[in-house]
């Protein structure tokens, strides 16, 4: 009997002091978080230098016909369906640039890579890019550099010295500020949530988590973060992190958090086959199709994001406007078309613009 | 022999054909540079098709070569960066794992009676999981300079890692098929009871194998990091599937006792040829995926009908 009692001691200081011993949320990367100030003053920009690659040796492109490879980071989903949807939007308005989109079949780098490379042997004057990772994608992108062809990130970014010019869809700081507060808007200031991201090592989603757990930990202290589960970017996988997270914290789990479009729409399937529709809130990143259903029947209230078309439609005009020289190191703004001119952020990064929160009044003049 | 020739020489016209027809629809295709690079490319999964040949010979699969490449990638990073070892140490102590991880994969087979795909396909999970547990689902990055010449520098004109694998893949010639131990891989993989009371030490040879198979996977960690210049822990997922699928198509039978190391280079060549040579020729990914499998198929049927009066 005491032998029970003192092992059953020794267990429960065990796990108490592993629960307090993993106060970071885990999913964040460790890079330095700058989140945003709570009622929503804007940051002043700081000046930095351009810090992109330069092509070896690129032939004059100015005006000229060019032809541009556009590589996400897997092909056959809604999002990536409508960036390329973009970047052919964007190459008919400028009649002097044909783009074709060709991906790896699953969020893999290594096929990725593999696919880069034959397109620099191939030889295409630009290549678009969502990066798997950061740094695996980075040699292959200096080749097409020292190859001379004109390298543009969109979505999901590269070493910057890989590539010469990043567009970013939204800030890390203001997609964490516009995710948690429109959380603790729905279940309150002390509730419990959990999140779905894709893997740990996806750049976006550690950045987000990482200045999420800084901005909640600043604007919105008592809120109380459960776990992190990684689900790839797999429907099933992602449904059944979601119900597996919905079963094992009962009712103290509030809220779920979808980091990618495919986890968000998943785990409120999740949430509405549970019956919990109402007592668990689902906020994430999706697209507005994916999400229609659940917003209409009043499971989701809020959907986080950028519009990926216009995400698409403004690589393609950075590409061009890089290709013809008038995107030069040092510039502050860049004209996209009908987007208008959008501003240099971080040396080397063009900003698309705020994100934006879909709700049941505005999701029905969304088709992507 | 003259069987066994059979199948390698149809696929080797085949590759022959491939390439004049692949060469014709890209003159960027035959050009020594992209042939250098796409034996780069084919170097990882070659390395674990190539001892995967003797698995598969003596009637067996591992199907957590994959696995032991994750692994072992995190736990260079994690050998170096965080444990402070100097990285060649780091890369030594990878392959000593990877060689245990196989080790383990034939004490079960051997010792417990498991099949080879359930043993491997636990086994598959099993070394995943414990590296994306180690890794923490962090990357290692920052490695030394010159750690990158195995993966993307050269010796002579020729990658680095590409002489690696020829260096391999001649030894593991030689020895499937002119030494006593090739004999008894062969005299598993035909019969196994009969290798046994032929005296054969049959689970050793096995245990022997799979730990080869976990070295091979673990040599091909090292180059994959050095190549992509960074550590993670979902690194490798599918190797496996590609390297059966050249051993295969290079005319391993899957019921062991059949194969060879030249079939199972050509078939590694034609996969190679036919994923790049597709993609420069304007083929996008997923079409030359059908392709492939269209090819795996089409092979081993042609392969069959000449051998409609042997025995498998």
């Amino acid at each position: 009997m005491l032998r029970t009692s003192l092992a059953v001691l020794a267990v429960l200081s065990l796990s108490t002091s592993l629960v307090q011993a993993q106060s970071a949320w885990t999913g964040g990367d460790d890079l330095p978080t700058s989140p945003l100030a709570c009622d929503g003053t804007p940051a002043t920009p700081v000046a930095k230098p351009y810090d992109g690659g330069v092509p070896t040796n690129a032939p004059d492109r100015n005006g000229k016909q060019i032809t541009a490879v556009d590589v996400p980071k897997l092909i056959g989903i809604g999002y990536f369906d409508a960036t390329s949807k973009g970047i052919a939007e964007a190459a008919a308005e400028l009649g002097n640039m044909t783009a074709t989109t060709d991906g790896p079949t699953e969020a893999n780098i290594d096929d990725q890579i593999t696919l880069i490379d034959n397109y620099v042997t191939k030889g295409v004057d630009g290549i678009l890019f969502a990066a798997n990772d950061p740094v695996a994608i980075a040699p292959v992108l200096k080749k097409a550099l020292a190859a001379g062809i004109n390298v543009v990130g969109y979505d999901a970014n590269s070493e910057p010295d890989a590539r010469q010019w990043f567009v970013n869809q939204a800030e890390f700081n203001g997609i964490a500020k516009t995710m948690i507060d429109s959380l603790a808007a729905e279940v309150g200031e002390d509730a419990s949530f959990a999140i779905v991201t894709s893997t740990f090592t996806t750049p976006n989603q550690a950045r987000w988590i990482a200045e999420m757990a800084a901005y909640a930990a600043a604007c919105h202290p008592n809120l109380k973060w459960l776990e992190t589960v990684e689900a790839q970017e797999d429907n099933i996988l992602s449904f059944n992190q979601a119900n597996t997270l919905i079963n094992k914290h009962g009712d103290d789990l509030k809220g779920i958090l979808g980091m990618t479009s495919v986890a968000t729409p998943a785990a409120a399937d999740a949430v509405t086959q549970a019956g919990k529709c109402g007592s668990i809130a689902v906020v994430g990143l999706a697209t507005p199709n994916a999400m229609k259903p659940y917003v209409e029947s009043d499971c989701v209230k809020s959907v986080v994001l950028w519009n990926p078309v216009d995400l698409g439609y403004a690589a393609a005009y950075v590409l061009r406007a890089t290709a013809d020289g008038t995107l030069k190191p040092g510039d502050t703004t860049v004209k996209a078309g009908k987007l208008g001119d959008l501003s240099v952020i971080n040396g080397s990064e063009i900003l698309l613009g705020a994100p934006f929160v879909f709700t049941k009044d505005n999701i029905g003049g969304f088709n992507f | 022999m003259r069987k066994l020739l059979r199948h390698e020489t149809i696929l080797a016209v085949l590759v022959v054909l491939a390439l004049i027809v692949l060469a014709s629809q890209s003159d960027k295709f035959f050009t020594l540079d992209n042939i250098l690079n796409q034996g780069r490319l084919m170097t990882e999964v070659g390395l674990i098709a190539v001892i995967m040949t003797f698995v598969i010979v003596t009637g067996g699969i591992d199907l957590s070569v994959g696995s032991i490449l994750g692994l072992v990638a995190i736990l260079i990073g994690v050998f170096w960066k965080n444990m402070g070892l100097p990285l060649p140490m780091a890369i030594g102590l990878g392959l000593v794992v990877g060689t245990f991880a196989g080790f383990i994969n034939g004490i079960i087979i051997t010792r417990f009676r498991v099949p080879p795909l359930i043993a491997t396909l636990g086994t598959l999970a099993l070394y995943r999981g414990i590296a994306e547990g180690i890794s923490e689902a962090r990357s290692v990055r920052g490695y030394p300079d010159w750690f990158f010449v195995l993966g993307q520098g050269q010796v002579l004109g020729v990658p680095t890692q590409l002489w690696l694998f020829g260096i391999v893949a001649v030894i593991a010639a030689i020895v499937l098929g002119y030494t006593t131990w090739g004999r008894a891989t062969y005299a598993i993989g035909s019969n196994e009871t009969a290798a046994r009371f032929s005296g054969l030490r049959v689970d050793w040879i096995k245990i022997a194998i799979y730990s080869s198979s976990g070295f091979a996977a673990a040599l091909a960690a090292a180059i994959f990091v050095s190549r992509v210049s960074t550590t993670r822990s979902d690194m490798g997922a599918g190797v496996e599937l590609d390297a059966i699928t050249a051993v295969v198509l290079g005319g391993t039978s899957i019921f062991g006792g059949r194969g060879t190391i030249v079939g199972t280079v050509l078939g590694l060549i034609l996969i190679q040829a036919l994923k790049n040579g597709l993609s420069l020729a304007g083929v996008k990914s997923d079409g030359t995926i059908v392709l492939i499998g269209a090819v795996l198929i089409l092979t081993i049927l042609i392969s069959n009908l000449f051998h409609r009066n042997g025995n498998r």
